[in-house]
């Protein structure tokens, strides 16, 4: 995953639930197919809450790594 | 003992199995069902309002604006009780090490507030939240919560409305916690020490029942340990109401509702025992506010917790892991019931709120548990068809 390069990073520190799934959201249609977003996040819910939300949309979860203080999150758009 | 020895391999899995991975909902539904009924037997059913109301009396008789004396809040029931739920989701989320404070942004500091204010004011006009005025109630054959159901499912869209209004229209929250982020690692990292803090958070649980105990207090030992029991569930599940209500409009995700109609379908059938065979007064927890207070009471409630995520359970448990956002609801949501409640007295509302209806007054007992049971189905059913087909998914 340290060779990842996201095509876009989305700052959701300090959002709990719900928000970073919408903004996570919002931020894809923006992308195109195959692109890869990073999501910074300091919600422990979100670990759950994006496999499963991009599982249920057809979206790639491809992973998480910790940072210091918050979490990188990666998906890839379907 | 080798250290690659099997026993302790499947201890190491156990341990990170219960204490540091997520358990599945429909676990925590069968547990919340469980402890409803374990609860309501040892003392009285599961609420949360009173008890943080209880602590906001504090306040407003400390400044002088009360004159009479709140009860005292470690004996308090209720409030018993959420010391419990809180200190239990503390050790939940330290032993999971997933404790940690969390700075809101601007504007969710705002919604935090204003989110608050909308579960002060709407619980009290519906005389509690999701658990008070909806979930025990409910499960104890009281028909506010039918009315109350249908007030947080249209707060809970009313909410989402906003929110995805927001996300649409409002510029994101500048990366406020900039200043958090560059954080050198301290020289001691105090996350390795949280599992051990949570041990002892429980460790001091049971002592302080076991006083309780011992001061002839043994009921509100019991609440303690039933709160935390019911703190540790909620905040290894993440199990929340907001989410059972708002996420089948917002992406179709069903499994929490699917764990509280679960829970809902337990706990009735365990209640109805307790309360058939006498060994609970009929109507326990039958709340005077079948009327217009369930409903408007639900929908104000409704669109504050969605706002400020987290409902009456879902704001303590996450008050506990930190998140700073859920302390200002908290704050906001305590004094502003305790407020609203005592005008609603002084003005002579309250009685007028609506009537207690105990179902099986009407329905009989069989016909009551099967009522709630079926609603609790249909429920379930129409979750599984949304999540499904998005019928009821809005789309921004």
């Amino acid at each position: 995953m340290d060779d990842l390069k996201p095509d876009e990073v989305l700052d959701c520190r300090g959002l709990s639930c719900p928000m970073p799934i919408l903004k996570i959201k919002k931020a894809l249609a923006n992308l195109s197919a195959g692109q890869v977003l990073e999501v910074l996040g300091t919600d422990p819910g979100t670990r759950n809450d994006l496999p499963a939300w991009a599982k249920r949309t057809g979206n790639e979860y491809l992973g998480e790594k910790e940072g210091s203080g918050f979490i990188h999150f990666f998906v890839r758009k379907a | 003992m080798a250290v690659n020895s099997p026993l302790l391999k499947e201890l190491k899995r156990g341990y990170s199995l219960v204490f540091e991975k997520q358990w599945p909902p429909l676990v925590g539904g069968l547990l919340i069902g469980l402890l409803a009924i374990m609860i309501e037997a040892w003392s009285r059913p599961w609420g949360i309002v009173a008890g943080i109301r209880n602590w906001a009396d504090w306040l407003f008789y400390g400044v002088g604006l009360y004159a009479q004396k709140p009860d005292n809040p470690f004996l308090f029931s209720p409030s018993v009780m959420d010391l419990g739920l809180i200190l239990g989701s503390l050790a939940a989320a330290l032993l999971a090490k997933e404790f940690a404070l969390q700075r809101p942004p601007k504007l969710e500091a705002v919604k935090g507030l204003v989110g608050g204010l909308f579960m002060g004011v709407g619980s009290s006009l519906a005389l509690g939240c999701n658990v008070g005025a909806f979930f025990s109630p409910l499960v104890n054959l009281s028909a506010n919560a039918f009315l109350m159901m249908i007030g947080l499912i249209c707060g809970a869209y009313l909410g989402l409305r906003y929110i995805l209004w927001e996300v649409e229209n409002l510029p994101s929250p500048s990366p406020a916690l900039a200043a958090t982020s560059p954080k050198q690692t301290p020289a001691v990292n105090w996350k390795m020490a949280h599992p051990y803090l949570g041990a002892l958070v429980l460790v001091g649980l049971v002592l302080a029942a076991h006083l309780y105990g011992k001061f002839s207090y043994a009921e509100a030992g019991g609440l303690l340990l039933f709160g935390a029991a019911f703190g540790v569930v909620i905040q290894r599940c993440r199990f929340c109401f907001v989410r059972a209500f708002r996420d089948p409009f917002m992406t179709g995700e069903s499994e929490i509702g699917k764990a509280v109609a679960i829970s809902i379908i337990i706990a009735v059938i365990g209640i109805a025992i307790l309360k058939a065979t006498g060994l609970r007064r009929e109507t326990m927890y039958v709340i005077p506010a079948f009327g217009w207070g369930s409903l408007v009471g639900g929908v104000i409630f409704g669109i504050g917790m969605v706002v400020a995520g987290g409902c009456g359970s879902g704001t303590l448990w996450r008050v506990a892991e930190g998140n700073m956002k859920l302390w200002i609801a908290l704050f906001a949501f305590a004094t502003s019931n305790s407020l609203m409640t005592e005008w609603l007295r002084a003005w002579g509302i309250r009685p007028k709120l609506g009537s207690a209806v105990f179902l099986p007054y009407y329905l009989g007992w069989e016909g009551a548990v099967f009522l709630v049971i079926g609603i609790a189905l249909i429920w379930l059913v129409v979750l599984a068809w949304n999540e499904q087909t998005n019928k009821f998914t809005v789309e921004p």
